[in-house]
């Protein structure tokens, strides 16, 4: 949480047309959000030096405070990428998702979101998640409608699809990780590291401590013998890249064109 | 206590047939009203609100009033029905008045133009939005910018990759016919989106400009005249920047998604797009793959 002195920040306009921005692109990258803070200064404020974009969305944060609103950062967490959303505190539900899914779908979606917490790897079959049409809430879905609303939430970034199998899109776990952790508090994994909620991850195998990838990337990284922080026995997984934005950039890989290079480490 | 400038659902609210209520009572200093600089204007001033204070009661002067709303209540439901209005805007959905009272309002309607005053002030000191009335008719508001109209807002996010769906329509519509598409193929394609050459787009702004001179510039479109066609004519390619950055096979998706049927349904582009995703693959990634000038199907 916040530190004692809760100093409350200024809104300018160009943190006005920061925050609108973001809201209307939903979910974006830690390189996006910096070329859009670089807009805002140029709309409204070109002689001004652009601030530190932590501190920049700290002083955004220290005014959304009383609004239980929060612009928070995440990583995603197969390859370690920020991304930045606007997210409700106070919500208890699936706020977000509330809108644009009928009843049925919502709780087609929290099937799905269980049978991915409970599970071992933090991905749910597909047929697995189809199984469990006939307990829907709200108008009764055949199973082949059920694939499609699974593809929507795909399109829509609250699920991530990997060889017919689905896990939590980086977004809906940044958005949802509040609700997630009070819903679902004995079920909930979570990384050793960061102290995160975690869905996919990799994890000891003598003591069964999980750490998110990134979070394994870093906490190795050039180290040649990783061993458990918890028990120090070897770490017997691959050791992840640490992510990296300049070597992104250079590549200049489209994103939809780029695998995943990360495999499942369970 | 200083006076707080019109807001415009002020005036707006006045027309809802919302049962004439007794306003809570005034919020004394130090709770959660927002403290207002009398000299108000662009000028930013932070909004203080207090931790919720200890809920007060306020005295209905209406006996008739049953139900109670304190002030930290008032509040509480202002930010779930900003959150509501800032969600249905970014999910492009009608903001219909009723809906707002069916989800977030709920029985506290009696309330509504205080809780839509105090949430209007909030879009507009904190995102620069005017929670306006579009239409007393069908009760519809929108969000519009306070700040002023910024054309160069859609591109700021765009320069790298422009993959919006004015953009991938049109090389889609390229692609399929196989050759330049005249400006008037174009139009009647996005006027299935509700674009006209005319008419300003709350996203898009001026399309027109949007298509024929910030894409080109940006090399992701080319607006060439029809040769020895009169009056003159203009049909659009595919800009260099285009070839470069965006593959066939992301257009055959793209196009699989937008009509629901599979890629399949265009077979010789679809074998194209193959076609290049393979010599892609096999070739040096830095290298540029032109798009080759195809036969008409």
């Amino acid at each position: 949480m916040q530190g004692s002195t809760r100093r409350m920040g200024v809104m300018t306009d160009v943190h006005r047309r920061f925050l609108q921005l973001l809201m209307t692109h939903g979910v974006l990258e830690e390189w996006d959000v910096k070329r859009l803070q670089r807009h805002c200064y140029k709309v409204h404020d070109r002689n001004a030096t652009v601030d530190k974009l932590e501190d920049f969305i700290n002083n955004i944060n220290s005014v959304l405070e009383s609004l239980y609103i929060e612009i928070k950062r995440g990583v995603t967490e197969d390859d370690g990428r920020p991304i930045y959303a606007l997210v409700n505190l106070a919500t208890t539900s699936i706020s977000k998702m509330a809108t644009d899914f009928a009843e049925n779908e919502l709780d087609l979606f929290r099937k799905a979101l269980e049978l991915i917490i409970d599970s071992e790897t933090g991905f749910a079959s597909s047929t697995n998640i189809l199984n469990l049409v006939d307990q829907l809430k709200g108008k009764k879905m055949r199973k082949k409608e059920a694939e499609q609303v699974l593809q929507k939430f795909v399109q829509n970034k609250w699920l991530i699809e990997k060889e017919g199998e689905f896990t939590l899109h980086g977004r809906a776990i940044l958005e949802m990780e509040q609700y997630i952790r009070e819903t679902y508090p004995d079920a909930v994994k979570i990384c050793n590291i960061c102290h995160s909620l975690l869905i996919q991850g990799q994890s000891c195998e003598t003591c069964g401590i999980r750490m998110h990838l990134p979070c394994v990337a870093k906490y190795f990284q050039s180290n040649a013998e990783p061993r458990c922080p918890h028990c120090n026995d070897y770490w017997p997984h691959e050791i992840p890249e640490v992510f990296d934005p300049e070597k992104e950039r250079e590549s200049g890989i489209s994103k939809s064109n780029k695998k995943s290079l990360r495999s499942r480490q369970h | 206590s200083p006076k707080l400038a019109p807001s415009p659902v002020h005036a707006s609210i006045a027309l809802f047939s919302c049962p004439r209520s007794p306003q809570p009572k005034r919020e004394t200093p130090g709770s959660l009203s927002p403290q207002v600089k009398p000299s108000q204007g662009p000028s930013p001033s932070g909004l203080r609100a207090a931790p919720p204070a200890p809920s007060r009661r306020h005295q209905a002067t209406d006996p008739s009033i049953s139900l109670h709303m304190s002030p930290a209540q008032l509040v509480q439901k202002a930010h779930e029905l900003m959150w509501y209005v800032l969600v249905k805007d970014q999910k492009k959905m009608i903001i219909w008045f009723p809906d707002m009272v069916k989800d977030v309002i709920g029985s506290y309607k009696k309330w509504c133009r205080s809780i839509l005053r105090r949430t209007s002030l909030i879009l507009a000191r904190v995102f620069g939005l005017h929670l306006r009335l579009t239409s007393l008719h069908t009760m519809e508001f929108a969000l519009v910018k306070a700040l002023e109209p910024e054309e160069l807002d859609r591109v700021a996010l765009s320069n790298r990759m422009p993959m919006t769906g004015l953009l991938l329509m049109i090389l889609s519509l390229i692609y399929v016919k196989g050759r330049g598409a005249r400006e008037s193929a174009v139009w009647n394609v996005l006027r299935i989106l509700g674009l006209r050459p005319w008419k300003k787009h709350s996203t898009f702004g001026d399309v027109r400009k949007l298509i024929t001179e910030e894409f080109v510039q940006q090399n992701y479109l080319k607006y060439q005249r029809v040769p020895y066609v009169e009056p003159p004519e203009y049909e659009f390619f595919w800009g260099s920047r285009a070839s470069r950055e965006i593959t066939k096979l992301q257009i055959m998706e793209f196009l699989a998604r937008v009509f629901k049927k599979d890629p399949q349904a265009w077979p010789s582009r679809y074998r194209e797009a193959l076609e290049e995703a393979r010599a892609l693959r096999e070739a040096n990634p830095a290298a540029h793959c032109p798009r080759s000038s195809v036969s008409e199907d």
